[in-house]
């Protein structure tokens, strides 16, 4: 799992490279600073930090052999990553709302690929979580083999982390980003 | 168990054999080639050439220590019988290592000295004691080049002049995909990349003309994307700069000239422009370049192709980007079906005259040859002031651009007869006075196309403010 | 990931079959997925040969018209892409496979269900760029895909999303199986064997896997930004939305490079095996070799805008590259002077692997000197883009990776198959070889310092080229007559069937141990490792002072004592799969993982979305059951029932 997680960290690390390279490149609006809602995304990404607790305590009742306090965390991340997936989901549509999608610029190009590859991530979480919840119900997934958990752990804080490196690199250190200066002689070239 | 193959001694020279073999044969290998990179026309070329040899003999020194030694070992250690004694089981030597680390990296240290006082003295801009600098902007297109003089207002494409021992500094620029600006003899390559804009700075040494090809894969006809470069001497230099500002002759009516004037204006010039000469021409055709990149990106079907300009092409040597020499057979050749010299010429595909099954021109044998003969014609006109047009002489403006297809009678020619043209201007378009009218068939034909003509005429914008004023007020007297 | 007790309903029996079609498809023995990597790669060796003699047959004279420049561009942009991913890299696999697990003592790699799906969507992947020839958009951008020649603007048709597709599918195969090979060679030694004491092929094939699985995400998201740029109308790499085409090339060449020895490294590793046993010494210098192994993986990355020096990055990026571009050739001549060092005063057996490694030495030093050339920018600004670089690098995946492999394929064949390979045949191979490659990349460097450019279909009589192509093109032919007398000597040999013995070449390493092929389990018994070599010293243990006598840093491990720093790692349970064979005494019941159709399967499944971009967004439906059906069968299904 780890050499897959550092597999995973060349991924997103190109594509966050990607974002900052073309980071204050936009030729055309809307840009970061009229679009970014920092407030609302501080919630969903609090909403995505207490679901990784909530992996810690679930993990620990696995081992402890608590069957349903194990079962009830790890549905709580369930429930949690599915809030933060919510939350991603309104925050796409309400961009596109303000004509912000892929192909407005090159914003909206690095944002979308980057978040919505992350969003993907936390999808598979979930599905992966849920079915462990599910076999936590079950009986099948016990001290005995709490690795499963374990890796599954991994994962999310894995993806967890990755957020926050988002979160920092799009939502706060670019959410005064505006029109590139001298504009014009970027476009005449 | 195994043993040591009899056939494999014989053999094993033979590969070393066939490196001279193929030296041999390579005795074509000359610096005469035209993009050979030994026989150097430049000072840029030729450092990077004496570079080249530098790191080559320190290379074939080792690789003949490298590869003698594999020959030796393996002839002298090679295994005489199956019983031969097991061979000291060696764990290695630090002292070795060390040594044949060190040794590689002080070759290294050598071969980098010279190798970045290369770069810096190459990839920084023209130094400041090379003479007069003379400025080009290069541009690359699918699948030709352009050339721009900015400080001399002149337009050119496939055919670089430039002044003997004068540094000239590029500034690189692409129109569509990546291209690579490489001329072997004068100067090493850099790439012409859209919206990155890059430099190259080079000094030809030697008169002549020179072989440059584009270098980067840039689609299908990347192989034919040539180009030459022709170094002046001083004087005919200025002369070329002088003669690009210097209007080719009018037509004597009735000639093959005249009647491929008519043809090139009507099938070919919306996309190629013979004027570079008239002043103020220069700066509009420049900012056409983003229009047409725009549109590149923009439209499923470009309309604003890029096309290279054809000022006094008779002056050329070349065809088609360096392609053939120019001469009758090869134009007519080349307008009748650009496909059979160039595969994939954007032309072809773009150009309605080119609109059949087959591919080639809508036009007679006759059709073609006029108009290669008019291109032909397109020189420096030797009595420059005797056709130069007067700018506000809307008749004699008319005369020149616009006769080829209007009459100022009532028959229709290619376009509509205008006699009467004055009277009718007025009520044309709802809210276009006759003034407005006019001058929006000049500028913008494609807006109000008269019933029963194709929508062929070229935008004449490039002809100037003042011409067309007058143009205007001149069409307005016709009856 | 095994949930035991959950029960998921079987369509079909877990499948039993010994031989045929079925026992291969559910196989998920190291050996056999190994053997179907080799063929399937083969199979496209000779197809991405028979595009390369194609285009040599249209450049063997000016001004040809064999094939039409389209064309031309798509067999060069496939030749390039069938070498680099579906032939040298699956060629390495398929020795990974084999010898991996034979020569630390393991009876599979760690996940032996992963290495199958590795394999089934490696298959697919390579199906999927190779059917764009049945539908006739074969990809024509270029094995590099350079934008935006490589964007819709300019490149409409859907060869290029064809090269995507299947590169990201291959991607997946890749890293998966350098997942496995990583978690294998740390956690299922066998006892005793430390770090420092793994074969060196071992050591090469950790150090590739490790570049793999970070090399190829990076891949991965270039073909994600192209895509979506291709399919959705992003802008990574147009400019109109503030895109910029050089962040292609730089992503892509940050791949590139580490590529690059991912492709050199395994034949490295196979030469290091192959030059010892037949000069019957150890490697001279083992550490180095390792090290400078290691050095060139971890260097690797910091040298990929040398193939951008005419991008016009500047004087100070171009200075830093050449340098550090420089600095790598310093390893790898520690690896070359190392093995010259194992051959000194060796006793040297000249048999066709011994010839091919050899030969590997004498090519791939041509390659790294004229790499030296244009590590120099000014005047890599001359060779950038021409001929000069075709030959180059050639001298370094052919002259290298492949003579390295071919070297491997003679000296393993008898441990795969039980019999040899004709050794007459295979020296005729060997000379033809060596003088079809030497006469077709040689005159490559004069072309290219004749100013002749890569990538043209055709050129003009008046430039001097003829006799140069004319030469390289009877070389490639004559190359391509070398890899028929290859295939010949396959079958010739395969009719003989003159038998090998378990240790027919005196070798030195475990897989030697065990019967020739090796049995299902590979080994009876978990062989005990004391000593690099650990079999040349059972064999003759009186060399064990010479070799570990004067050097107190490499002492062997004291008699008895099991466990040193490394060595404790193979005691650790690892987490699924194969691993209960792995550890432990040797003696207890042999457990070999139970075969199973799931890999097969999801990897199906998998495919069936690739298509989806070529064809239409509704055949994702059709992939979902395949995919979902496999992921949750192999997820609730028991390694062993």
């Amino acid at each position: 799992m780890w050499t897959f997680l550092g597999s995973d960290v060349m991924f997103f690390g190109a594509f966050i490279a990607t974002y900052l390279v073309y980071r204050g490149k936009s030729l055309n609006g809307p840009y970061p600073s009229e679009i970014l809602n920092i407030p609302i995304t501080s919630v969903s990404t609090f909403v995505l930090l207490m679901s990784s607790l909530a992996m810690v305590l679930g993990l620990h009742y696995v081992k402890s052999g608590e069957k349903n306090k194990a079962t009830l965390w790890i549905l709580v991340v369930v429930v949690l990553g599915a809030v933060f997936m919510g939350f991603q989901f309104v925050e796409f549509r309400e961009f596109a709302h303000l004509g912000l999608t892929p192909r407005t610029n090159i914003f909206g190009t690095t944002f979308f690929i980057l978040t919505g590859i992350h969003g993907a991530h936390v999808t598979i979480g979930v599905l992966w979580m849920a079915f462990l919840a599910y076999g936590s119900h079950k009986g099948s997934l016990r001290a005995d083999n709490a690795q499963d958990l374990e890796i599954a752990g991994l994962y999310w804080h894995f993806v967890d982390i990755v957020w926050i490196v988002i979160f920092t690199v799009i939502y706060l250190i670019s959410a005064t980003d505006g029109p590139p200066p001298g504009m014009e002689s970027v476009i005449h070239g | 168990m195994h043993r040591v193959s009899k056939l494999s001694f014989p053999l094993r020279p033979a590969i070393f054999l066939l490196v001279p073999v193929a030296i041999a044969l390579l005795a074509a290998c000359t610096p005469e080639n035209n993009q050979s990179t030994f026989g150097t026309a430049g000072p840029i070329a030729k450092s990077q050439a004496d570079l080249f040899n530098f790191i080559f003999w320190i290379a074939a020194i080792v690789f003949v220590l490298v590869e003698g030694a594999i020959i030796y070992i393996a002839i002298r250690y090679r295994q005489r019988s199956p019983n031969d004694k097991l061979p000291h089981q060696t764990h290695g030597n630090d002292k070795l290592e060390i040594t044949w680390t060190i040794i590689p990296v002080i070759i290294l240290v050598i071969i980098a000295v010279p190798t970045l006082t290369g770069i810096w003295a190459q990839q920084n801009g023209v130094p400041d004691d090379k003479g007069e600098v003379l400025s080009v902007v290069a541009t690359g297109h699918q699948w030709w080049f352009e050339f721009q003089y900015p400080d001399h207002e002149v337009v050119t494409a496939n055919e670089l002049h430039i002044p003997v021992n004068r540094p000239v500094a590029f500034k690189l620029e692409s129109q569509d995909v990546i291209h690579s600006f490489w001329v072997p003899k004068i100067a090493g390559k850099v790439d012409m990349i859209p919206l990155n804009d890059n430099y190259i700075w080079m000094i030809g040494d030697e008169v002549g003309t020179f072989y440059g090809q584009c270098a980067e894969f840039c689609g299908i006809a990347h192989a034919h994307m040539r180009f030459r470069v022709i170094v002046d001497t001083e004087e005919d230099f200025q002369a070329w700069l002088a003669g690009m500002h210097t209007p080719a002759a009018n037509p004597v009516a009735g000639t093959a000239e005249a009647r491929g004037q008519t043809g090139f204006l009507t099938n070919c010039s919306m996309c190629h422009t013979t004027n570079s000469t008239t002043p103020g021409s220069y700066a509009r055709e420049t900012d056409t370049q983003i229009a047409r990149w725009n549109t590149w990106i923009e439209e499923e079907k470009p309309t604003q192709v890029s096309a290279p300009n054809l000022t006094h092409f008779g002056t050329r040597t070349t065809l088609a980007a360096g392609l053939q020499d120019l001469n009758q057979q090869s134009l007519e050749e080349w307008i009748d079906d650009p496909s059979s010299i160039k595969i994939g010429t954007r032309m072809q595909a773009h150009a309605s005259v080119y609109d059949t099954d087959d591919g080639t021109a809508k036009l007679s044998p006759t059709e073609v040859s006029d108009i290669a003969t008019y291109l032909l014609s397109l020189k420096p006109s030797a009595d420059a002031a005797a056709n130069a047009v007067d700018d506000g002489d809307g008749e004699a403006v008319f005369a020149a651009k616009c006769s080829g297809c209007h009459s100022t009678g009532p028959d229709a020619g290619t376009g509509p007869g205008l006699a009467g043209v004055g009277d009718r201007a007025g009520s044309r378009v709802d809210g276009l006075s006759a003034d407005e009218y006019i001058e929006q068939s000049l500028r913008d034909p494609g807006a109000y196309v008269v019933d029963g003509f194709s929508p062929i005429m070229p935008n004449w914008s490039s002809l100037g403010d003042e011409s067309i004023d007058a143009l205007v007020i001149y069409l307005k007297t016709l009856n | 990931m095994t949930t035991k007790s959950l029960t998921f309903p079987r369509l079909f029996p877990r499948p039993q079959a010994k031989w045929g079609i079925w026992s291969w498809i559910g196989t998920v023995d190291h050996k056999r997925i190994g053997t179907l990597y080799g063929i399937t790669a083969f199979i496209w060796f000779i197809v991405g040969g028979i595009e390369a003699l194609m285009m040599r047959a249209q450049l063997a004279s000016a001004e040809a018209s064999l094939i039409d420049p389209e064309t031309f561009n798509q067999l060069f942009t496939m030749h390039g892409t069938t070498m680099v991913f579906l032939v040298i890299m699956p060629l390495s696999a398929a020795f990974f496979n084999w010898l991996v697990p034979l020569q630390i003592g393991a009876r599979d790699v760690a996940f032996p269900r992963l290495n199958a799906l590795s394999f089934w969507i490696f298959l697919f992947g390579s199906l999927i760029i190779n059917a764009s020839w049945l539908t006739g958009n074969a990809p024509n951008g270029g094995w590099f895909g350079y934008a935006p020649n490589s964007g819709t603007t300019f490149n409409p048709g859907l060869g290029m999303t064809y090269w995507i597709v299947g590169l990201n599918i291959l991607g997946v195969a890749s890293i998966a199986a350098g997942l496995n090979f990583i978690v294998t060679i740390l956690n299922m030694r066998a006892p005793g064997m430390g770090m420092f004491k793994i074969p060196i092929f071992t050591w090469m094939t950790l150090i590739t896997s490790i570049l793999i699985v970070l090399a190829m995400p990076i891949l991965a998201v270039a073909g994600i930004q192209l895509q979506t740029d291709r399919v959705y109308g992003t802008h990574f790499f147009n400019s109109l939305g503030g895109g910029d085409p050089v962040m292609w090339q730089h992503i892509f060449w940050l791949f590139g490079h580490p590529e690059v020895y991912i492709l050199i490294l395994p034949a490295m590793g196979i030469v290091s095996e192959v030059l010892p046993t037949f000069a019957r010494k150890p490697l001279f210098g083992y550490p180095f070799v390792v090290f400078a192994g290691a050095v060139i993986g971890f260097m690797g990355w910091f040298v990929w805008s040398h193939h951008m020096f005419t991008v016009g990055l500047g004087p100070a990026v171009n200075t830093a590259f050449a340098v550090s571009t420089m600095l790598i050739a310093v390893p790898t001549g520690v690896k070359i002077f190392n093995w010259l060092g194992t051959l000194w005063g060796g006793n040297i057996r000249l048999n066709t692997p011994m010839l091919f490694s050899i030969s590997f030495i004498a090519m791939f030093t041509i390659g790294g000197l004229s790499g030296v050339i244009h590590a120099s920018p000014p005047t890599d600004s001359q060779q950038q883009d021409t001929y000069f670089v075709v030959a180059h690098f050639h001298y370094v995946l052919v002259g290298g990776a492949l003579l390295g492999i071919f070297s491997g394929i003679y000296f393993w064949w008898p441990k795969f198959t039980g019999w040899f390979l004709n050794e007459k045949l295979g020296i005729a191979n060997w000379a033809l070889m060596m003088i079809g490659f030497n006469l077709t990349f040689v005159p490559q460097h004069w072309l290219g310092m004749d100013g002749m450019p890569r990538r043209i279909y055709t050129y003009a009589e008046n430039m001097g080229w003829e006799n140069s192509n004319l030469a390289s093109s009877i070389g490639s032919f004559l190359l391509g007559v070398g890899i028929l007398v290859f295939i010949i000597n396959v079958f010739y040999s395969m009719m003989k069937k003159k038998m090998a013995g378990a240790d027919p070449w005196d070798g030195r390493t475990l897989e030697w141990s065990t019967s020739s092929p090796p049995p299902e389990h590979d080994f009876d018994e978990i062989p005990q490792v004391k000593y690099r070599d650990q079999f040349w010293f059972d064999k003759y243990p009186e060399t064990i002072s010479e070799y570990y006598g004067h050097n107190d840093d490499d002492q062997a491990v004291p008699s008895g004592a099991q466990i040193d720093d490394d060595g404790e790692a193979a005691e650790l349970p690892v987490v699924s799969g194969g691993a209960d064979d792995g550890h432990g005494d040797g003696h207890s019941a042999i457990h070999l993982p139970d075969k199973s159709y799931y890999p097969f399967i999801l990897a199906f499944g998998l495919a069936i979305f690739g298509t989806a971009f070529v064809t239409d967004g509704l055949v994702l439906f059709a992939g979902a059951p395949f995919f979902i059906w496999g992921l949750l069968g192999w997820s609730m299904e028991p390694v062993n029932d």
